[in-house]
């Protein structure tokens, strides 16, 4: 803020009444638009030095209503310098420095109205009132922040005790894990022994299998070969072991499009680039191309559509982009649970065992189940671990003033919107008329100025807008004596504002002294 | 895991590829009358002067003009026209071709003329071998040629300067009686071969609007010869050059009001406005044709130096001279009426436009300062913080605008309480500081029961009707809408007492009106506008019933927006009592839009592409007589990054109207948004603005005098420079100042073009007094802060030093004149100061004065003494530019002060300052040298 900016700080004893153009008529004589630490800058009897040192002129030309120092600084009591700065006094008030150019503009800038003097009329010295104004309110906040302040000790106290138990709780947990892997080794190696075991004895039924398996293959292919070879001495109509592509032809089997005729195309799909085809290749190559289309024509056999295919892959496809996350998280879950479904019963046989085999088997089991207990033990304690640790690194204010909130969820209400903020979590936006929730950022940092850090919450990396950025949620501080949400806006397209009240924020200590000494 | 490459596929189509639908736009070939007429190039024309019926009565020569069969031997008459040529003044004349006895009347365009043009005297001077030749009284010639009719308009030194219906394109479709196909007529019958129908006559459809066409065709067209023209200019709106292209290989230009979601750059299509006017410029004279007509228009453009013209037709057209433009107009109903401006400077052609449609009036000047806007400042605490932080950042501005959430729900007329619970307070707050607002109000209304708008259009019946003559409902803003029918004096006397201070209660003289979307905008219409066959109001007249009893959309398309804003205009007058002068900024244009309202150039984008069309833009469009011109800001659709920023406020700064603006999807950009050296450097683009609002409110109050554009085309000064003709990145400030925005990322320097080599012209770089001999392109030198501009050697430029927070807070400060001297060591210029918003002007409430300085003396002197005007302002510096001999004194001499003055030498002791005159500026002084 410009005018902030150019407070000074310091205090005037002066009395003014200001009769003349350039001294006001207090104790100190200075041109005017200046303040009392510069006025030994301005010395009457002497030529007038622009403070950039860059020109002297005669002293008459001080607020002569004309422009001669670069930097302005001629020109301090006018507007004739873009650059130049005009204090007022506002004795009552605080005093202020105001750009040059809202001298005599009509408006009225400084309480006292010494800035609007080409028509003294115009404004009314109002600084008693606004000094009034402004001690009070200073007094009520300073009341706050005392009243805030037992409360905030209590918070400071729980906060501590908070962390000093998450501490403990934490170290706890080390030795929980120490242990935890101590009886996952156990387990494991228990595992580990009843599974060479059960392996051993299993290994007569999986050989057995194995027979039974490779049998049935051979009996398959037997039977192929000998329908092949049937329908092929069928077709081929001279008899001399060799299908031409005439012999093909007639035959509508080949008619793979239905079209009336085996065409070239349909050869090629069956001969690939032969003229004919012998009985070996018919029966490896040709047969298993042809063979769908002969159960089709006798009615044995329905085939997929091939439309209803693709159509269920762009579906799939659809969804996996639009969605993508998710379709990988899904993914990966169910990798993961096949995983674990495999590691657990990995053979899952409708085969029955003899009483001493399934023993074995049975034991073996428990021993997976046992060891499986046991590694989730261990997960759960390191997530709980890594909890603690992240909430003992997050930043409570300087002395833990926030530890007790993190978690804390508040709401708030408009006309369209229920915002809730969940302190250290998120914060989310829920329509009224039952849309979904809208998470509007999760929680990023103290991000308060340099002096003043833990005063705002940055939420951030909310639900992307449309055609926008993510959204996100500044969370502003004052002190109060509970904890509540004052106001919730959106100022900026995604960006909100919440106005947060808490006994955290007041401190008795830090209120920034309203100068009473700047009265008079 | 999905390929990235679909990923990608699937971002670019979440994200948006930016550009227009072309499919929701009709090309020629999908405008029936377009495709009809486009080819239609007979080898002579049919249409005949019978000479035997020629009347010269004061300013008009009327006769009688028939089609002729030519392809019989037997001359029959095909129909029967009724010709009106008048002679009006400051060299302009006016074609009018209707038929002469119509099944219904045509249309003719109502509100584009500023009144009924003003007569010249007409003269017969021979009728001889088919021929007739006329003059005005200043001596301009036509020569009509009867058969085939012809006409050929002459400048003063007897050669000829434009010619109509040399190509035999002339055509007026006549007004014909829908047939009943009946099978059993006798296909013999001669007149019923004539009347095949063709399809499409009947009706026409596109995409999945249908057309009833009711009156079938009526199509008009002319083509207009203009001879050693170099380029033809005009036509606007469009995104293409300022100088038209050829359109033998492409679509022609089309001229229909539209509402084209993220047009395109570099393009022929029809976009929100539409000005028929036309100029040709070479280096012998400069004219202009004035197409009146209100209907969808095409233009056909073929210039014959072009390297795309077939160089055979130029042999047999023009004999091998590459000197010549053809342009066409096609409309597709109204008359022929067609006014020809013969110049013969371009100037001249500018002015005898706006001596026909009128000049921009006064604009009250807060609308030259800067304007703030965005879709939208979503509450009065938003409004306030945006007001506060322009004088946190010692930003001014003179404007905060409301786009349509103000409203209840899109109910204009309305505030949305709970957004704007006291719109009066927050009015007040902002012209405590001397600011205004601007809040939209659209042509569509809200069908809602209750909404008191809606209910009294229902009743009154102050809608625009659908074909069936049942009230026409289509789709924008609100959901369900109904426009309103301006063309009925009804609704305009409604819409207008909509603006009184108690119907719009929040409302002060400080509230300025915004008209968008105004084409009219038409969500599910055809083109995203009304279809051609709803019902326009008609006054009844006897006799007038059935199709003759309303006008058609299709007629009167292009002006309707005119006719909004001209209601707004009255209903701001009205509020108070004709005393203030109202604001308003409209998005569709048409010819004399100017005598109502500011225009910008609708939804652009933040590309340099749409930074470099503005410029063009508003030169085409300020040739057309709207000079109260600008885009938005940044660009509309999407975030300019700092340096587009940055350039398109430096730009925005020399324009016009000068207004940011973006879409509310976008990220907020108000000037302190950006890192502070980018915020310093906006600041700095609109001080330099605010230094210069005098000047400007000079420039706008000159073109009420003379008519002429307030931004000019390098040609309009130079017109013999015929490197100038081109031009289009670079204008002229009045005669004054020269402007060559930054318009392209990353540059380190551009090239400017200096005109005025052959008159010794000294163009003065604004920033540093460093003259610059005119001649051609030199190359200036860039930084980020660098806005090249100059000052013409010769003029006297009244700048205001001391920016304030607004326009209004600076009435009184004092001036600096920066007089840029030539190579005679002399320079002139002008100053117009007023109370700034009031019509008290118009009775002698003003200063205007003509600034002379030579090297004796330099003297300012009110050019109509009887006009006065208290103001305070004084003049605190004068600054003399390019001065050779220094003079040793200077005296003031101002009623009866004499006063002795200081004087210091600045730069290379070339420019001398006068400090502090002190010269009141309300009364005649001079200056008095000695060396």
């Amino acid at each position: 803020m410009v005018i902030s900016f150019w407070i000074g700080n310091f205090h005037s004893f002066a009395l003014i009444i200001c009769t003349f153009v350039i001294y006001a008529c207090s104790e100190v004589p200075r041109p005017r638009g200046v303040s009392l630490s510069k006025s030994s800058l301005y010395s009457p009897t002497k030529d007038f030095t622009c403070f950039d040192g860059t020109v002297t002129i005669p002293f008459s030309y001080v607020n002569d209503d004309y422009c001669d120092c670069f930097d302005g600084s001629d020109e301090p009591g006018t507007s004739a310098c873009l650059n130049g700065i005009f204090h007022c006094t506002n004795a009552g008030h605080r005093p202020q420095n105001i750009p040059s150019s809202r001298v005599n503009d009509g408006v009225c800038d400084c309480c006292d109205g010494t800035d609007e003097y080409a028509e003294p009329d115009t404004c009314k010295n109002i600084c008693e009132e606004m000094g009034k104004e402004a001690r009070a309110e200073a007094q009520r906040l300073a009341d706050l922040h005392k009243a805030g302040n037992h409360f905030r000790l209590e918070l400071i106290e729980k906060g501590n005790k908070k962390r000093n138990e998450m501490a403990e709780q934490l170290s706890q947990l080390e030795k929980d894990k120490e242990e935890a892997l101590k009886i996952m080794a156990e387990k494991e190696a228990l595992k580990n022994e009843l599974e060479a075991k059960e392996n051993e004895v299993l290994q007569v039924y999986r050989d057995a299998e194995e027979k039974e398996r490779q049998r049935k293959a051979e009996e398959e292919k037997e039977a192929v070969t000998k329908e092949a070879m049937e329908y092929f001495t069928r077709i081929d109509s001279n008899q001399d072991d060799v299908l031409t592509t005439d012999e093909i032809k007639v035959i509508n089997s080949f008619d793979k499009n239905k079209d009336g005729e085996v065409d070239q195309e349909e050869l090629q799909y069956f001969l690939g680039n032969n003229e004919n085809v012998d009985k070996d290749t018919f029966i490896s190559t040709t047969w298993p191309l042809l063979k769908p289309l002969v159960m089709m024509e006798q009615g044995m056999y329905q085939p997929t559509s091939e439309v209803e295919d693709n159509d269920q892959d762009a579906n799939h496809d659809a969804v996996g982009e639009l969605d993508n996350d998710d379709a990988e998280e899904e993914n990966v879950d169910e990798e993961l649970a096949h995983d674990v479904d495999q590691d657990v019963e990995p053979e899952q046989s409708s085969q029955s065992y003899d009483e001493e085999t399934q023993k074995i088997v049975d034991e073996a089991t428990e021993a997976r189940r046992q060891w499986t207990d046991a590694e989730r033990t261990v997960r759960e304690i390191e997530s709980n671990i890594k909890n603690f640790q992240q909430n003992l690194e997050k930043d409570y204010g300087l002395q833990q003033e926030y530890a007790t909130l993190d978690g804390q969820c508040l709401e708030y209400e408009d006309k369209e919107y229920i915002y809730k903020l969940c302190l250290f979590q998120k914060v989310t936006q829920k329509s009224k008329n039952g849309a979904a929730e809208v998470g509007l950022g999760n929680w990023g940092e103290w991000a308060g100025e340099d002096n003043n850090k833990y005063s705002v919450m940055k939420y951030t990396n909310g639900i992307a807008c449309w055609n926008g950025p993510s959204r996100m949620t500044t969370v502003n501080i004052h002190c109060g004596l509970e904890t509540k949400i004052l106001s919730v806006t959106e100022p900026y397209r995604c960006e909100y504002k919440i106005e947060l009240a808490t006994p955290a924020a007041c401190d008795e200590s830090n209120i920034t002294q309203q100068p009473s000494h700047d009265e008079l | 895991m999905k390929p990235l490459g679909l990923l990608l596929v699937v971002l670019l189509a979440i994200i948006g590829v930016y550009g227009v639908d072309r499919n929701n736009f009709k090309s020629c070939d999908q405008s029936g009358f377009c495709k009809r007429l486009r080819p239609f190039k007979p080898e002579k024309s049919q249409y005949t002067l019978n000479l035997d019926s020629v009347i010269v009565h004061g300013n008009v020569l009327s006769a009688e003009v028939t089609t002729v069969n030519t392809e019989t031997e037997k001359k029959i008459t095909l129909w029967r026209y009724a010709l009106k040529l008048s002679a009006l003044v400051d060299g302009t004349f006016r074609i009018e071709l209707d038929e002469a006895d119509p099944l219904y009347p045509r249309y003719r365009t109502q509100l584009a003329l500023n009144g009924e043009p003003k007569a010249d005297g007409l003269k017969l001077i021979s009728n001889e071998n088919g021929k007739l030749t006329l003059s005005n009284n200043q001596g301009q010639k036509v020569l009509i040629t009867s058969e085939p009719l012809k006409f050929e308009f002459l400048d003063k030194n007897g050669d000829v300067a434009v010619v109509l219906n040399e190509n035999s394109q002339l055509l007026v479709e006549p007004l014909r009686v829908r047939k009943e196909r009946t099978d059993d007529e006798d296909p013999g019958n001669a007149e019923n071969a004539i009347e095949v129908e063709e399809e499409g006559t009947w009706s026409e459809n596109f995409k999945s609007h249908h057309d009833s066409k009711p009156r079938g065709n009526e199509a008009v067209s002319v083509d207009v010869t203009f001879p050693d023209a170099d380029q033809v200019y005009g036509i606007p709106e469009h995104t293409d050059k300022f100088a038209l292209s050829t359109t033998t290989s492409g679509e022609p230009y089309r001229m229909y009001n539209l509402d084209v979601f993220e047009y395109e750059l570099d393009s022929r299509m029809a976009i929100y406005g539409a000005v028929p006017v036309l100029y040709a410029h070479g280096s012998k004279r400069t004219v202009g044709v004035f197409w009146h007509n209100s209907a969808e228009t095409w233009v056909d453009v073929v210039n014959y130096a072009d390297g795309t013209v077939v160089s055979s037709l130029v042999n047999l057209v023009t004999g091998g001279q590459k000197r010549r433009v053809d342009a066409r107009f096609m409309s597709e109903s109204g008359i022929v009426d067609l006014f020809v401006m013969l110049g013969n400077t371009p100037a001249d052609v500018f002015r005898q436009y706006t001596t026909l449609t009128g000049v921009a009036p006064l604009p009250p000047k807060f609308s030259l300062g800067y304007h703030q806007s965005r879709w939208n400042y979503v509450d009065e605490a938003d409004v306030r913080s945006v007001d506060e932080n322009f004088d946190a950042h010692d930003i001014p501005a003179d404007v905060i605008w409301l786009d349509i959430e103000y409203t209840d729900r899109k109910k204009y007329f309305t505030w949305d309480l709970e957004k704007f619970a006291h719109p009066a307070e927050m009015v007040a707050n902002l012209t405590a500081k001397g600011r205004r607002l601007v809040v939209i109000i659209d042509p569509h209304i809200k069908r809602e029961a209750g909404y008191f708008v809606h209910e009294d259009a229902m009743e009154q019946g102050l809608y625009v009707k659908d074909k069936d003559g049942n009230v026409y409902e289509g789709w924008c803003w609100p959901g369900s809408s109904s426009y309103l029918d301006f063309f009925n004096p009804a609704a305009t006397k409604y819409y207008a007492e909509r603006f009184r201070f108690e119907n719009f209660p929040g409302t002060s003289k400080d509230v300025h009106i915004w008209n968008d979307m105004n084409e009219p905008s038409v969500f599910n219409g055809p083109e995203i506008t009304m279809p051609k066959d709803c019902r326009h109001y008609k006054p009844p007249q006897d006799g007038h019933d059935g199709l003759a009893s309303f006008w058609e959309h299709r007629h009167v398309h292009n002006e309707y927006g005119l006719w909004q804003i001209r209601a707004t205009h009255l209903g701001m007058l009205e509020r108070s009592d004709n005393k203030y002068r109202p604001f308003i900024l409209t998005r569709s244009t048409f010819a004399g839009t100017q005598r109502y309202a500011a225009m910008w150039t609708g939804d652009n984008a933040a590309e340099w592409g749409f930074l470099q069309a503005s410029t063009r833009m508003c030169l085409s469009l300020a040739a057309a007589g709207i000079s109260f011109c600008g885009s938005d800001v940044g660009g509309f659709f999407k975030y300019p990054e700092p340096e587009l920023m940055t350039r398109w406020y430096q730009a925005g700064a020399y324009q016009a109207f000068f207004r940011a603006h973006s879409h509310i999807e976008t990220k907020r950009r108000e000037p302190w948004l950006y890192e502070a050296s980018t915020t310093a450097l906006l600041r700095d683009a609109v001080r330099r603005r605010y230094a210069l609002v005098d000047f400007w409110y000079t420039l706008f109050y000159e073109h009420t005098l003379d008519g002429t554009p307030v931004t000019r085309p390098l040609f309009q000064e130079y017109p013999k420079e015929e490197d100038t003709y081109t031009i289009d990145d670079e204008y002229l400030l009045g005669d004054k100042l020269l402007v060559r925005p930054v318009l392209e990322p990353g540059v380190k320097s551009v090239k400017v073009y200096l005109p005025g080599r052959d008159t010794n012209t000294l163009w003065y770089d604004v920033d540093s007094y460093q003259a610059h001999k005119a001649n051609g392109y030199f190359t200036q030198e860039v930084n980020i802060a660098k806005i090249p501009v100059y000052q013409r050697g010769g003029s006297i430029v009244p700048r205001k030093e001391r920016v304030r927070r607004s326009s209004t807070l600076m009435a009184n400060d004092p001036f600096t004149f920066v007089v840029a001297l030539d190579a005679n060591n002399t320079a002139s210029g002008s100053l117009y100061i007023d109370d700034g918003e009031t019509y008290d002007y118009q009775n002698n409430k003003y200063v205007y004065s003509k600034i002379s300085y030579e090297p004796n003396r330099m003297s300012y002197t009110l050019v109509n003494p009887a006009a006065q005007y208290s103001t305070r302002a004084w003049v605190e510096r004068i600054v003399i530019a390019g001065i050779r001999n220094p003079p040793k004194s200077a005296r003031l001499l101002q009623g009866d002060r004499s006063s002795a003055l200081q004087m210091t030498l600045h730069r290379g002791n070339d420019v001398l300052v006068i400090r502090k005159p002190a010269a009141s500026v309300a009364t005649d002084w001079t200056i008095e040298f000695a060396y």
